[in-house]
């Protein structure tokens, strides 16, 4: 069946402006409850130590407590993959800032006060932080009762270590393919933990009804349906005695998808006799005690021909875990299996491990592995380039993936346009070109990276479109808007399905005792899987009407079809419009009528793959290159990034605004994470807590930045080709950098971040060298 | 300790008893319920808190509201006149802005602030005016391009 | 979200009643000029004052004003904004706002006061330098009268200044800088833009007599416990022509003089290399300003 194309593809002005611009958007921090309380937690100082013993007595007496609360009073584990994590902790803490006890109070400042008065015994336990050292045996264990953990994945802890999780994989020859090669190259990068930053520091409200015991959350996430279950199996609760519901969130990038605020606020709302309280974490908070990028230390071994072909590659890939696992595990998996970049290399043999360390807990960040293993992959090529001397461009497109290559597990893949992003970057920043730079202490360079990455498969989206007696559209979705412009697309994709104006449509908020299950904001799925479950709903929705119409003007349904809120006659044009029918529908009075979605890639036959590796294969592949044009002083290794241009395999924009938006706001992203962001640490703890010295990048440091959007045959039906955007551009910016770095002053860093001191020291070793 | 205020927020007088360690920004969002100004970091770092102070911006979070007494203070609810949007607020629509919106209220006080003194400032000047407040979405871009479209009065 | 802890606030209408206050409740009792430091650090936990006393509503503290012949008064509780953008300094002493304009964020600076970051003598103060090279006086009154001290003798450490208890800052008087000069204020922080700590700040002043240097004054911030002037480094320019060699020669001795410390921000080495570059950046700025050329 055809289908109008109103909105799809367009830009369209995104539909949460207006609350945005006015301040009226309210998000998980701006939620107000009547009689509602305010929680704080005490945090652990030490990086690992057992608890012997915690007196509450002075805080309950604090002035206007109502609630004190100790991992013994609410002793549950949470976890989506493993339950190994305590609401608050039970007899030991395992990082700086694990929460021990927390206060429900009139006010937050009377929480916090009262938090003065609790006094924790704890006897210090020796603590590792490096998850290299964590992984020797004689390491001290931080989870020695991992055995007894539920889980939900293969998760088996090498005994005597603290490696938590291990992944292989084998093709080919590994040795065979490096005694083909003409060179073969060693290096070791490493990726820094990294704070997700988001502007809205994490904050839940949570109410407990004694009387059935159900838990209302209020919680800004961006995955609700899985929070909503990890919290019902933790408590052991029916999925009917939860209720998730979602207000604007202020930025997620993978920080909010597990229960942070959410744990304090539901431990302490169990003991305040159904008064709700709500719990705002500072920013200290947000930083040391959420979750960060896995910090990741990567061995690549890679074996070229002279012509600059591959033939084999190991990698070696230690993870750090942090004190808890989150969703950890699934991030080492997938880094380690696109380490190999959209490269066609013949033999690989890759090993991952993750390892729980007494840092703060880890999980994925914006990019999923990918950040980390694209920084070590593309460093690897250029350093590969330069001994060959092949020029950077042409090596990669030497090696990348084309239209039906097979992916290491042998899934056929398709939609393949990694060339055209290499091609279409280059050219941009035209690597390759350019002077030196301005001044002799003042040097410009141009580098490229590119990358691959997988979107997880299968995964589920379900939603229900509505259609009210006036001809409003609602669309009932568990996909929550964290700023990725979700609302819009949903909007734009159910008014095309249904056939209405944009501004008919209305995407409320997920509540999830209302919208059905989504897998979540995650993994770059929402415009591919929630887009097509929106637009099978719409279509649903749609028929059903068409029948209407048919009947009560008696002519053939298939001669009718709905525009822009108009029921049109093949051959005699505009018949009633959508709110006529549905007053003679309904006579007159209301009612409304529903439409249902279910996507899921399972099944397609595109994800076949070899025997036991279907598993790791994509319902489509991402690929992105970002080129860079960086300026480095000479004399204080201060760099700075001009311009980026970043060229995506989208597949489809259904919003072309939008796409750039993602793209733009990965690349100051990409420059941030490259250039300031790191924890400075003693003894495990976060010394930069606040923004003050946890730097980000602002306005000032912006390069121009060019988004290139390539995308498919324009004869294909845009959510078939479509892919997602908010991952892939994360990955390749800090590479590009580093590569523009060594093309303007000749240094490879390979630790990031890359800050002035040490591109100091290595122009200081180039010089000595010389 | 309490402290007796006399002040002015959004063309507003309010005169309201506040405790003396009441910052403009707890005031603001606590006592008078407008929770477009956000604390981001409580700490003067993120600038998500920024409001105009006798029309100039500042970090709501680093000033006593007892300190702000007898002055004229603009928060984001306070820019539409009528349920017209200010030319800024506008820009930030048309330009799409912004993305998760927590630092937009901010922004777009800050660039408000800039035209006000300077109708059509300089890329520089308007990247140091907004350098104040961070933006995790990175939208720098498409707001550097929505303050210059403001300031030339394009719609 | 951190919330302040409760202390008794006072808004004094004069000096004296400030400094009575201040002095009646000693160490327990801070001074709130701009604030933006102060409330940082009780929020922090840093200090917990018992009192706080509001020095803005006292009157006439904040003025920009000329005095004696191209000499300048500036009030202790001006705006750091108010002097970056004051036309009458950028026309008397361009250094300060050079200064002023790398303070912080914009909204900080509309907020943050001169006296306040003077007052708070920290090490990493943007101020301290510019006001050290252009040789202010810093006019203070307490309960025993007022008094005029030269800046080099206001920091005792970080921290803390060698103001009496309840003595307070009212203003600073910069002489008018002789002709010929040209004065620069350079500073690394960790980005591009002006607003974050400085990592080292550099202030440099020349004064070229018959295209020689006449008056050379170096001060530095963020390397050692108080802002501090490079003696030995004013000392070799001094010592014969203006030539490159020797404004390196004067950089490199900056560098030795200085006493920086590793920190989180970074580490000592590092400090010592960058004091380096940017002394002699500053110079080279300083003397084509003396020229009356444009800065590089």
């Amino acid at each position: 069946m055809s289908q109008d194309a109103s909105y799809i593809g367009k830009r369209v002005q995104r539909v949460d402006a207006s609350v945005k611009v006015t301040g009226s958007a309210v998000y998980g921090v701006d939620v107000e409850l009547p009689g509602m309380l305010y929680g704080a937690a005490l945090r652990s100082p030490y990086a690992h130590a057992s608890i012997i013993a915690i007196d509450t007595s002075a805080a309950i007496q604090s002035t206007g407590v109502r609630a004190v609360v100790t991992g013994k009073d609410f002793p549950c584990l949470f976890g989506d993959m493993v339950r190994d994590q305590p609401f608050l902790a039970i007899d030991r803490v395992r990082f700086v800032g694990d929460p021990v006890a927390a206060v429900a109070a009139e006010t937050e400042a009377e929480a916090l006060e009262a938090l003065e008065k609790i006094r924790v015994q704890y006897e210090e336990l020796p603590a590792v932080f490096d998850p290299r050292e964590a992984m020797a045996e004689g390491a001290p264990l931080i989870h020695p009762d991992f055995e007894t953990y539920l889980r939900t994945i293969p998760a088996s802890m090498v005994p005597g270590t603290n490696i938590c999780v291990t992944r292989k994989f084998s093709l080919g020859n590994v040795e065979q393919g490096f005694a083909e090669a003409d060179e073969i190259f060693e290096d070791t990068f490493s990726a820094q933990a990294l704070s997700h930053a988001t502007m809205e520091p994490h904050a839940a409200v949570a109410q407990y009804t004694p009387l059935d015991g159900r838990y209302t959350v209020w919680s800004a996430s961006d995955r609700p349906q899985r929070l909503h279950k990890e919290l019902a199996d933790a408590l052991g609760l029916a999925h009917t005695q939860i209720r998730f519901i979602v207000p604007y969130v202020g930025g997620s990038f993978g920080g909010k998808n597990t229960l942070r605020a959410e744990a304090i606020a539901v431990a302490l709302a169990r003991f305040t006799h159904g008064r709700p309280v709500k719990v705002v974490f500072s920013r200290e908070e947000s930083i040391t005690a959420t979750q960060t990028r896995l910090a990741a230390h990567m061995k690549l071994t890679t074996g070229v021909k002279k012509d600059g072909l591959f033939t084999a590659r190991r990698a070696e890939i230690v993870w750090d875990n942090g004190a808890y696992i989150s969703n950890a595990p699934g991030v080492a998996n997938r880094g380690v299996l696109t380490i190999l970049g959209p490269y066609r290399i013949p033999n690989l043999d890759l090993v991952s491990r993750l390892v729980y360390t007494n840092n703060e807990t880890t999980g994925s960040y914006r990019g999923f592995g990918t950040t980390q293993v694209t920084w070590a992959c593309e460093g690897q090529m250029d350093i590969i380039a330069a001994k060959l001397g092949i020029d950077p461009l042409t090596i990669r497109l030497k090696n990348a993936y084309v239209e039906g290559d097979a992916y290491i597990n042998g899934q056929i893949m398709r939609d393949v346009r990694v060339k055209e992003t290499i091609e279409k970057a280059g050219a941009e920043i035209g690597l390759g070109t350019g002077g030196p730079g301005p001044s002799p202490t003042r040097r410009r360079g141009k580098g490229i990276a590119t990358m691959l990455k997988s979107t997880a498969t299968p995964t589920d989206s379900f939603c229900l479109v509505k259609v009210d007696v006036d001809g409003g559209v609602t669309v009932y979705s568990s996909s929550s808007e964290i700023g990725a412009g979700e609302k819009t697309i949903m909007a734009q994709i159910a008014a095309d399905a249904v056939g209405v104006p944009l501004a008919a449509v209305s995407v409320p908020n997920p509540d999830t005792a209302i919208t059905p299950y989504d897998h979540g904001v995650s993994s770059s799925r929402t415009t591919f899987h929630m887009g097509n479950c929106i637009q099978q709903a719409g279509r649903d929705v749609r028929g059903r009407l068409i029948q209407f119409a048919a009947g009560i003007l008696k002519t053939d349904p298939a001669r009718l079809r709905i525009s822009a809120g108009n029921i049109i006659e093949a051959g005699t044009g505009p018949r009633m419009t959508l709110k006529e029918l549905l007053a003679k529908k309904f006579n007159g009075k209301s009612g409304a009528v529903f439409g249902e979605g279910h996507f899921t890639p399972a099944g397609k036959p595109v994800l076949e793959a070899r025997e036991g590796l279907k598993g790791i294969s994509s319902i489509f592949w991402m690929f992105a290159t970002h080129a860079a044009e960086v300026e480095v002083d000479t004399e204080t290794g201060v760099v700075k990034v001009l311009k980026v241009a970043a060229a995506h395999d989208i597949g489809r924009a259904i919003n072309p605004t939008g796409c750039e938006q993602q793209i733009e706001g990965s690349v100051v992203l990409g420059v941030s994470n490259t250039l300031f962001e790191e924890f400075k640490k003693e003894r495990g703890r976060i010394l930069n807590d606040g923004f003050s010295d946890y730097k980000l990048a602002t306005m000032e440091d912006l390069p121009k930045i060019v988004s290139i959007l390539v995308e498919a045959d324009p004869d294909k039906e845009a959510l078939a080709v479509a892919k997602g955007i908010g991952e892939p551009a994360a990955a390749a910016t800090a590479p590009a950098i580093a590569n523009a770095i060594y093309n303007a002053v000749g240094i490879r860093i390979k630790d990031l971040p890359i800050t002035p001191d040490k591109v100091l020291a290595a122009l200081k070793r180039q010089a000595l060298d010389k | 300790m309490k402290v007796s205020i006399d002040i002015h927020v959004n063309g507003e007088r309010y005169q309201k008893e506040v405790e003396a360690q009441t910052t403009l920004l707890e005031f603001l969002r606590g006592t008078l319920h407008l929770t477009g100004t956000k604390e981001g970091c409580g700490l003067g770092d993120c600038g998500t808190c920024i409001v105009l102070l006798d029309g100039k911006p500042v970090n709501s979070c680093l000033v006593l509201a007892a300190d702000a007494g007898g002055r004229k203070v603009t928060t984001i609810e306070g820019l539409a006149v009528d349920g017209k949007l200010h030319p800024v607020q506008q820009s930030f629509i048309d330009n799409s802005a912004f993305q998760c919106g927590f630092c937009t209220p901010a922004m777009i006080l800050s660039a408000k602030a800039l035209l006000d003194k300077r109708p059509e400032p300089t890329e520089q000047e308007i990247k140091q005016a907004l350098g104040g407040v961070l933006c995790r979405c990175g939208s720098h871009q498409k707001i550097l391009a929505a303050v210059q479209a403001a300031g030339k009065g394009e719609k | 979200m951190i919330r302040l802890k409760a202390f008794s606030y006072y808004e004094p209408a004069s000096i004296r009643e400030a400094s009575e206050i201040l002095t009646q409740t000693n160490d327990k009792a801070f001074p709130l000029a701009g604030g933006t430091d102060l409330l940082v650090r009780m929020k922090r936990g840093v200090i917990r004052p018992a009192v706080l006393v509001n020095l803005k509503r006292i009157t006439g503290l904040s003025g920009i004003e000329n005095e004696n012949d191209g000499g300048l008064r500036i009030g202790a509780l001006a705006t750091i904004a108010d002097i970056e953008t004051s036309p009458l300094v950028r026309k008397t002493h361009p250094v300060l706002c050079q200064a002023a304009g790398v303070l912080g964020s914009q909204p900080l600076r509309n907020l943050a006061t001169v006296g306040g970051n003077i007052g708070r003598a920290s090490p990493a103060s943007d101020m301290a330098p510019a006001l050290m090279v252009l040789q202010a006086r810093v006019a203070a009154q307490g309960r025993s009268g007022s008094r005029e001290l030269e800046i080099d003798h206001v920091f005792a450490g970080p921290g803390s200044t060698t103001l009496a208890a309840g003595e307070i800052m009212t203003s600073f008087f910069l002489p008018a800088m002789a002709p010929a000069t040209g004065a620069a204020y350079l500073k690394m922080g960790r980005r591009s833009g002006g607003g974050d700590c400085a990592l080292v700040g550099v202030a440099a002043l020349l004064t070229l007599e018959k295209a020689e240097p006449g008056t050379a004054r170096i001060a530095l911030s963020s390397v050692g416990p108080t802002p501090l002037r490079a003696k030995r480094a004013e000392a070799l320019i001094l010592s014969g022509k203006l030539t490159e060699e020797r404004m390196r020669q004067a950089a490199r001795a900056a560098a030795e003089e200085a006493a920086p410390i590793t920190d989180m921000r970074c580490s000592a080495s590092y400090r010592k290399e960058i004091i380096e570059v940017l002394t002699y950046r500053a110079l080279q700025e300083a003397k084509q300003k003396a020229q009356g050329g444009k800065a590089a």
